[in-house]
C-alpha cells in the first residue's frame, strides 16, 4: 500500500494526528472500503481480512456537540456523542460501513441510531457475551463466525483462514511494536511523552496496519535515536479511564509538572498488550484474546477464589505497571454516564492506594470546557505527591 | 454521613383498579418477607427482574430480593436522596444508575453499622447469601452493580447469567443464529442450578420447575389477555395503573398468586368494559407510554393527565411479555425446562422482528410502536428520559424520529427527569410541558 506521507515518524505522526482520517480519505479516493468502528473490542482483523481498511471512531473534545443531539439523548457517555456529532457533521463522509461491538450501554444502546441515522451500505453489530466461561467463549466464537459471514456477504468475497491468519499476524505485529514503544516510557526521564505517545495510538486507529506498522517502525527508530527526553520532571504517572482519543487531558497533566509514563486506557496498553494466537481455526484465537486476555470493565470475570485474588484476577495488571514504569501517583479519569469504569472506581482506587501509590480520581465530560478545573484539580495532585 | 429530615408521607395516589391498589401492600409484605426469610435463616439471593430465573429460584426456594424494586419503594416514598449521597461519597458518579447507586448507598452503610440504617424504608433491604447479575443486550449495572457491592461484602458469591438476544440486522435473519444462542443461554442456566445447589446446598427439583415454567407461560398469556383489554374505549386501566399491576410480572413470575392476581385483573376489567366505567369518564386523548421507566416520586403525573382528559391504554415500559401461542413455534413442546425458558425469552425480544422486515426502513422497536397506536386508538406518545439509565431511555429520539418517517407524524412529548433521583425532577416545569402537549392534541384534533 503506497505511503503519501513522508518525513520520519513523529512528523507523520503529527499530520495524521491534525487531520484525523485524511488518510482513510485518500484510501477511500484509491478505491479502498473503509469501515469504520467503535471501541477496542472490534475485532479489527477480520475487516483486514476481508480487504478492507478497519478506521476507529474517534471524537473531538475541541467540537461542541450540536446536531448528535437531534438523535441522541444527552445521557449517553459524551465520547460517544461527540463520535456520533463528528460522523454526523461529516467528518467520517468516506465510510462504507460501520461495527460496533457490544462493548457498553453508551455504545450497544446506540447502534440503532448511528444505523438508521448513518444509513451507510454495511453496518453490524457483534453481540459479544459479558461472561468468560466456555459457554461464553464458545458463544463468542459463533458470534465473530456471523459477523465473518456477513463481512464476507458485503465484501463480495469469502474470508479464508489464510487471510485471517495473515491479517492476526499484521495485527500482532502492530501490537507487539506498540509494546515496544511502551518500554521506552521506563527511563527516566522517559524516552517519548505521554502526549507523543498518545498521538501515535490515535493515528494508529485510523491507519491500514501495513501503514500503522511502518509508522511505528519508524517513531521507534527516532526515539530511540534522540534518546532520553531533557526535563526531570518530579512525578511519573499512570492514567486510568475508558477511551482518550485526545491529547488534551494527557498534554495538561504534562504541563503541569508531570511525565505520563504508564496507562491503562484505549488507545494504550489495556488494548496493546494482549496478543492473539495463532490458532488452526482463526476465530478461535480471536475469541480468546477479545473476550478473556483484554481486562476491561465491560467484560464480566468471573471470581475465583477469594475476593482479593478476584481483585488480582481484575486489577492486578494495574498494579504491575505501576511497579514496572515507576509510577507515583495514579490519575483515575472517568467519563461521566460511563457504567462499566463508573461502577469500579471504589474498587479501583482502594486496591492500587493499599498498594501505596495515591489515586486521583476525575470524572469528566470528554470536552475542553472543563480543562480548566481539571488543572487545578491535577496540579493539587502532583503537589501532594512531590512533598 | 448526615441524616436527611424524614420525608413527608404522601397520600395515596388515586388508582382506576382495584388491582392496582393491592400492590402497595403486597410489595411492603414482600420487602419484610425477606428481612424475616433472613432472620429464619432461608438462603436469600439479590436478584434483578427479567433474567429468565424466576422459576429457577422458586423451584430452589431462593427468596428473591429485587434490589431495583427495594430502590423504586425508596424513590417512591422519597427516600431515596440519603442513599444516593451515601453512594456519591464512595466514589460511584451520580451520573450512574440511581436504582444502582441507591441500592449500593443502602448496601455501604447496612455493612457499616451492621444493621439496617435508621428508619429504612418498609424495614431495609436484607443483606444476601449470593447475589444473581446477568449480561444483556442491555443495562450494564446487571453486571456492574452486585460486582460493586462486593466492595462491602466480599463474602457474597456471585453468579453472572448471560442472557443475549439477536439484535436486528438487515443482512440476516435472527432464525439464521438462534440455535447457538439458544445453546449458550441453556448452559448459563445449567450453570446458576449448578451455583444455586452448590450455595444452599439443595438439589434442584426438576419436576417442580418444569411446573412452574408451565405456568410461567400461563401467566404470560394471561397477562397479555388482560392488558389487551385495555383497548377498550374507554380504557378501564391506565398506564399508571400499569406501574403497580406490573410488580407480579416482574417480581413474582413462576407463583400461582401471580397467576391468580392477573385472573383477578382480568375479571375486573371485564367488568369496568361492560359497565363502561373508563379510567376517567370523559376520554378526549388516549395516548402511549412509549418508553421510559416512569419517576416513582411522581406517579401522580399519570393522574395530572387524567385531570386533562388523557388516558394511556397502552405502555411498551414494563410490558415484559407476549402471549405465547403467538410465537412462531410452540413452546409446549420444548420439554425441557431450561431449553423452554431460553426459548421463550428468544422469541420475546425477536417477536417484532418479522413485521419490522415487512416495512421497508423500520425497526422492530418502532412497529410495535405502530401496532399499538392502531391498536389502542392513540393519538399521542409520551416517553420520559431518565438520566441515570441508559438501558431503556436511549435510542427514543431515534424511534420517534423514525416512527415519523416510516409511519406518520404523530404528537409526542418526552419528559426528563429520572427513576430515583428526585432533584432531577421539577413538579412545575413537567406540568407546563404536560400543559402544552395537551394542546398540541387538542390543536391536533380540530384540524
Amino acid at each position: 500500500m503506497p505511503r503519501k506521507v513522508t518525513g520520519g515518524g513523529l512528523t507523520t505522526v503529527d499530520k495524521y494526528y491534525q487531520d484525523y482520517g485524511c488518510r482513510a480519505r485518500e484510501l477511500k479516493k484509491q478505491g479502498k472500503q473503509i469501515i469504520g468502528y467503535l471501541c477496542a473490542f472490534t475485532p479489527a482483523e477480520l475487516i483486514t481480512a476481508a480487504g478492507m481498511v478497519p478506521f476507529r471512531i474517534k471524537g473531538d473534545v475541541n467540537e461542541p456537540i450540536t446536531k448528535a443531539d437531534t438523535e441522541m439523548e444527552t445521557i449517553v457517555c459524551p465520547l460517544v456523542r461527540s463520535c456520533f456529532d463528528m460522523a454526523l457533521k461529516g467528518k467520517y463522509e468516506f465510510l462504507d460501513g460501520i461495527v460496533i461491538p457490544h462493548a457498553c450501554d453508551s455504545i450497544c444502546r446506540t447502534y440503532d441510531v448511528w444505523k438508521y441515522s448513518l444509513n451507510l451500505p454495511y453496518a453490524h453489530f457483534i453481540n459479544m457475551p459479558h461472561g468468560t466461561g466456555d459457554a461464553s467463549l464458545e458463544f463468542y466464537q459463533e458470534v465473530l463466525n456471523t459477523f465473518k459471514t456477513s463481512l464476507s456477504k458485503f465484501a463480495g468475497k469469502e474470508i479464508s483462514d489464510g487471510a485471517l491468519t495473515e491479517a492476526i499476524k499484521l495485527h500482532n505485529q502492530n501490537r507487539a511494536r506498540v509494546k515496544e514503544l511502551y518500554q521506552l516510557r521506563k527511563a527516566s526521564p522517559p524516552q517519548i511523552s505521554g502526549e507523543e505517545l498518545t498521538k501515535v495510538l490515535i493515528t494508529a486507529m485510523s491507519l491500514p496496519v501495513e501503514e500503522s506498522i511502518e509508522m511505528l517502525g519508524e517513531v521507534i527508530a527516532e526515539v530511540k535515536g534522540r534518546g532520553a527526553l531533557s526535563a526531570q520532571k518530579p512525578a511519573r504517572i499512570m492514567v486510568i479511564g475508558a477511551q482518550v482519543d485526545d491529547i488534551a487531558f494527557i498534554k495538561l497533566i504534562e504541563d503541569s509538572g508531570a511525565w505520563v509514563v504508564a496507562d491503562d486506557l484505549c488507545p494504550g496498553a489495556r488494548e496493546f498488550m494482549a496478543q492473539v494466537d495463532v490458532t488452526p481455526d482463526p476465530i478461535a484465537g480471536l475469541a480468546e484474546r477479545y473476550l478473556r486476555k483484554i481486562k476491561c470493565g465491560r467484560t464480566y470475570r468471573e471470581m475465583e477464589g477469594n475476593y482479593q485474588e478476584y481483585l488480582e484476577d481484575r486489577f492486578g495488571h494495574m498494579g504491575r505497571m505501576v511497579d514496572d514504569f515507576g509510577v507515583d501517583g495514579v490519575v483515575l479519569y472517568i467519563y461521566k454516564y460511563c457504567d462499566p469504569f463508573g461502577f469500579e472506581v471504589p474498587q479501583i482506587k482502594s486496591y492500587i492506594e493499599a498498594k501505596g501509590t495515591p489515586v486521583l480520581y476525575l470524572e469528566d465530560e470528554y470536552s475542553m470546557s472543563t480543562i480548566g478545573r481539571l488543572r487545578t484539580r491535577i496540579q493539587a495532585f502532583l503537589e501532594l505527591l512531590v512533598k | 454521613m448526615t441524616e436527611e429530615k424524614k420525608p413527608e408521607e404522601r397520600k395515596k395516589r388515586r388508582t382506576a383498579t382495584e388491582a392496582a391498589s393491592k400492590i402497595g401492600p403486597m410489595v411492603r409484605a414482600s420487602i419484610g418477607g425477606t428481612v424475616q426469610a433472613r432472620e429464619e435463616g432461608k438462603p436469600l439471593a439479590y436478584t434483578f427482574i427479567c433474567c429468565c430465573y424466576d422459576e429457577i429460584i422458586r423451584a430452589m426456594d431462593v427468596v428473591p430480593v429485587w434490589t431495583e424494586n427495594y430502590a423504586g419503594v425508596c424513590g417512591a416514598k422519597r427516600d431515596a436522596q440519603r442513599f444516593l449521597e451515601r453512594a456519591e461519597s464512595e466514589n460511584f458518579s451520580r451520573s450512574l444508575c440511581t436504582y444502582a447507586l441507591c441500592g449500593l448507598g443502602f448496601d455501604a452503610w447496612r455493612e457499616e453499622l451492621g444493621e439496617m440504617p435508621p428508619e429504612s424504608p418498609w424495614g431495609g433491604q436484607a443483606r444476601p447469601d449470593m447475589m444473581l447479575g446477568s449480561g444483556q443486550l442491555l443495562c450494564d449495572p446487571r453486571n456492574k452493580w452486585y460486582q460493586a457491592a462486593q466492595h462491602y461484602m466480599p463474602d457474597v458469591p456471585i453468579y453472572d447469567v448471560g442472557l443475549p438476544w439477536p439484535a436486528y440486522e438487515n443482512d440476516y435473519d435472527y432464525r439464521e443464529v438462534q440455535d447457538y444462542y439458544v445453546k449458550y443461554i441453556v448452559e448459563e442456566l445449567k450453570g446458576l442450578v449448578k451455583f444455586l445447589e452448590k450455595h444452599t446446598g439443595k438439589k434442584m427439583d426438576w419436576e417442580r420447575l418444569s411446573e412452574l415454567v408451565e405456568l410461567t407461560d400461563r401467566t404470560w398469556d394471561l397477562i397479555w389477555e388482560a392488558y389487551e383489554l385495555r383497548r377498550a374505549v374507554p380504557t378501564p386501566m391506565g398506564t399508571g395503573d400499569a406501574m403497580n399491576t406490573m410488580v407480579p410480572m416482574v417480581f413474582m413470575m413462576g407463583t400461582q398468586e401471580a397467576y391468580d392476581y392477573y385472573k383477578d385483573l382480568y375479571d375486573e376489567l371485564k367488568v369496568k368494559i361492560a359497565n363502561k366505567e373508563g379510567v376517567i369518564p370523559d376520554e378526549k386523548y388516549r395516548l402511549i407510554w412509549g418508553g421510559g421507566l416512569p419517576s416513582w416520586f411522581a406517579l401522580t403525573d399519570f393522574n395530572y393527565f387524567n385531570s386533562k382528559g388523557a388516558v394511556f391504554p397502552v405502555e411498551t415500559t414494563y410490558r415484559m411479555i407476549e402471549a405465547t401461542y403467538n410465537f412462531d413455534m410452540d413452546l409446549s413442546k420444548i420439554t425441557d425446562p431450561l431449553e423452554h425458558i431460553a426459548w421463550r425469552w428468544v422469541k420475546f425480544w425477536t417477536y417484532w422482528h418479522d413485521r419490522a422486515r415487512k416495512r421497508p426502513g423500520s425497526h422492530p422497536d418502532v412497529e410495535r410502536l405502530i401496532k399499538y397506536i392502531e391498536d389502542y386508538k392513540i393519538d399521542g406518545i409520551v416517553m420520559h428520559e431518565a438520566f441515570s439509565c441508559r438501558s431503556w431511555h436511549v435510542g427514543l429520539i431515534w424511534q420517534l424520529n423514525l416512527l415519523k418517517k416510516v409511519y406518520r407524524d404523530i404528537p409526542s412529548l418526552i419528559l426528563e427527569s429520572d427513576i430515583v433521583d428526585i432533584s432531577s425532577y421539577n413538579e412545575a416545569d413537567t406540568r407546563a410541558r404536560i400543559d402544552a402537549f395537551i394542546d398540541t392534541l387538542e390543536a391536533v384534533k380540530s384540524r
